[in-house]
């Protein structure tokens, strides 16, 4: 498992992603070996819960851009990789690499040991910059596009961005394949509920219902959306709006709520840590996520397992994970009235709220639990070795083919 | 003996007086049956592969055509260049003696060959960063020279062509001497010492079995 995040290094949902897929496969008996960059205070090597973690030193080379820090990170990556898959005595039966940043690593690494590499696009250079403007965003659409095409199949968390990808990159729709990104519900039953009354009072009069949004405060997750929405709730309930995260819009979106004279209604906390934000996602009334563009929404998915009721813009990933008021309410994107109405709607009806709740729950144990998708990964690459085993290229003689029997390494 | 090449230069692409040396030095490996295969980049003229003179001649291209500069360039090839030695490695029985690096450009690939497939590998010296920048520090230079560096730790052996740089490797990069090779083209018995360098490494070769 190729990734250039894993905990306690999170830049964004690829690091948990990676953990619970990993974790979960190694709970299958599924040997599974994570190559990552290294972070302070973190081992250069250790097993977690089964799963065998290797970080390499990846500020190692100076670097004049982001890019080209990535590239040479690979160089380092790539190296670590090759000792450890030789170590094994070359007997690792998948390459699993994560977005563009592993891109060059997982590529270098399937031809000179010629295993099967597996790609999962969390996100796309095309939809994160809404178009390629500039060459330093070409050549990095270009990278995935290599990736994808290097990739004996291409792995998406939603509907929305396998028609995205197929569209990004032209691949054939037999390439891709579907898993849904997963959440960990056990975290929010294990959390101390004791003084949550206390915890509340901290963001919101008693009287007050709280109304929560998690995430960067940058323009796609249409922050500002949520704060143009503020006054019209107001008119109908009295709501604390509390914003968690911070972002490049932070000044901007403060701005806007001191103009719309809804101050002391608003509360920015900034950054978190996670057992306040988890505490948070219970508290919370309605949960909202007004994202302009979403490959999936893993902030949903949270809520919904912290029994917060979701508000949600109808876009891309996110609008697939909830059923319209059924497990949530769906808004139209990029539209205040109309995000307000879906707020306001959860808020003074209790009744439906407590159904959202309960359904909400229910989806998530179902249809995004980690061992769930855990066994449809394993699935994918059982069916994947046996194609591979038929192929020209493959390596005569390892185990590589018999995955099935003893759940073989990966890397 | 299989010896690989990697060259960023070569005939008919030539941008310095490296592509007639590597073409020189391949052409006569022929004639010593020491099995040279030259791994170097493509031209739009010539074909991914051909056998002019007898050495083996593979061109990649790489797959990201868009660049910010030489440096993504460079490391977006290494990949092809590490296909194209695998499966010389695979369609050969893995019989690859040794790799042969002129130039830092692919040093990143010949590292994960020697890595993953035990493959050792020769760092032949041409210029160095330091020179060529004159001796400036902007992270692009220093990002060239940590890979220069990265191919000096990483090889069974340097060749250098003059004891001047023999001298300058010794001074920038704290290599020991007994590691440096000094061979100087076009003095009498050139070919003999590389061949002496390569069994060298071949033979030594304490990375286990290849």
């Amino acid at each position: 498992m190729l990734t250039w995040e894993f905990p306690p290094r999170t830049i964004g949902g690829i690091s948990p992603h990676v953990y619970y897929l990993s974790k979960s496969l190694a709970r299958d008996g599924v040997k599974v070996y994570v190559v990552t960059c290294d972070f302070p205070g973190a081992p250069p090597h250790e097993v977690l819960e089964g799963v065998q973690v290797f970080r390499v030193d990846s500020y190692r080379n100076p670097s004049p851009d982001f890019a080209t820090w990535v590239y040479l990170m690979n160089v380092n990556m790539q190296k670590e990789a090759a000792t450890i898959i030789k170590d094994l005595n070359g007997n690792v039966d998948i390459l699993h690499a994560h977005d563009w940043l592993v891109a060059t690593a997982g590529i270098g690494l399937k031809h000179v040991f010629r295993k099967p590499l597996f790609v999962t696009m969390h996100s796309t250079e095309i939809g994160r910059r809404n178009g390629i403007h500039f060459d330093y965003e070409r050549m990095i659409h270009e990278t995935e596009a290599w990736l994808t095409y290097e990739a004996w199949k291409v792995i998406c968390c939603s509907d929305y961005m396998v028609s995205h990808v197929r569209w990004a990159f032209g691949l054939p729709p037999d390439k891709q394949v579907m898993i849904p990104n997963g959440v960990n519900a056990d975290i929010y039953a294990r959390l101390d509920k004791k003084d949550l009354v206390q915890f509340r009072r901290k963001f919101a009069l008693p009287e007050e219902k709280i109304v929560l949004f998690v995430g960067r405060l940058v323009y796609e997750k249409g922050v500002h959306v949520l704060v143009n929405a503020i006054p019209r709730v107001l008119e109908k309930v009295n709501t604390k709006f509390v914003i968690v995260g911070n972002g490049y819009m932070k000044e901007q979106l403060s701005g806007l709520v001191k103009t719309l004279g809804i101050s002391q209604k608003v509360l920015f906390t900034g950054f978190v840590d996670d057992e306040t934000l988890r505490k948070l996602q219970t508290c919370a009334d309605v949960s909202v996520v007004p994202s302009l563009f979403e490959p999936f929404g893993i902030v949903a998915l949270e809520a919904m397992a912290a029994k917060s009721p979701v508000v949600v813009s109808d876009t891309g990933g996110l609008g697939e994970i909830v059923d319209h008021d059924i497990d949530g309410v769906k808004v139209y994107t990029n539209n205040p009235d109309s995000l307000a109405w879906g707020i306001t709607k959860v808020l003074e009806d209790e009744k439906h709220a407590e159904n959202i709740r309960s359904n909400a729950f229910e989806k998530i144990q179902e249809k995004y639990n980690w061992n769930r998708i855990a066994q449809q990964t394993e699935n994918m690459y059982k069916s994947v070795l046996n194609e591979y085993a038929k192929s020209f290229w493959a390596i005569k003689g390892q185990r590589s083919h018999s995955f099935h029997e003893t759940k073989d390494t990966l890397v | 003996m299989r010896v690989v090449i990697f060259s960023w230069e070569y005939p008919p692409r030539i941008i310095g007086q490296l592509a007639d040396y590597v073409k020189t030095l391949a052409s006569q490996l022929v004639k010593h049956d020491a099995q040279p295969y030259v791994v170097t980049y493509h031209d739009y003229l010539t074909g991914e592969y051909d056998e002019p003179e007898g050495t083996r001649t593979f061109r990649v291209n790489n797959p990201v055509h868009t660049h910010i500069g030489v440096l993504t360039w460079v490391l977006t090839l290494n990949q092809e260049v590490e296909r194209v030695t695998a499966n010389i490695y695979y369609d050969n029985k893995r019989q690859v003696s040794l790799i042969d690096v002129h130039e830092w450009h692919f040093i990143p690939a010949a590292v994960t060959l020697k890595k993953a497939l035990n493959i050792p590998f020769v760092y032949s010296v041409e210029s160095l960063e330091d020179h060529r920048s004159h001796g400036a520090n902007t992270p692009y230079n220093m990002a060239i020279k940590s890979i220069e560096w990265l191919g000096m730790y990483e090889s069974s052996k340097l060749v250098v062509k003059s004891g001047w740089m023999r001298d300058e490797v010794f001074r920038l990069y704290k290599v020991p001497s007994e590691k440096v090779n000094t061979i100087l083209p076009n003095s009498t018995g050139w070919l003999k010492n590389i061949l002496t360098v390569y069994k060298d490494v071949a033979e030594k070769n304490h990375l286990g079995n290849s």
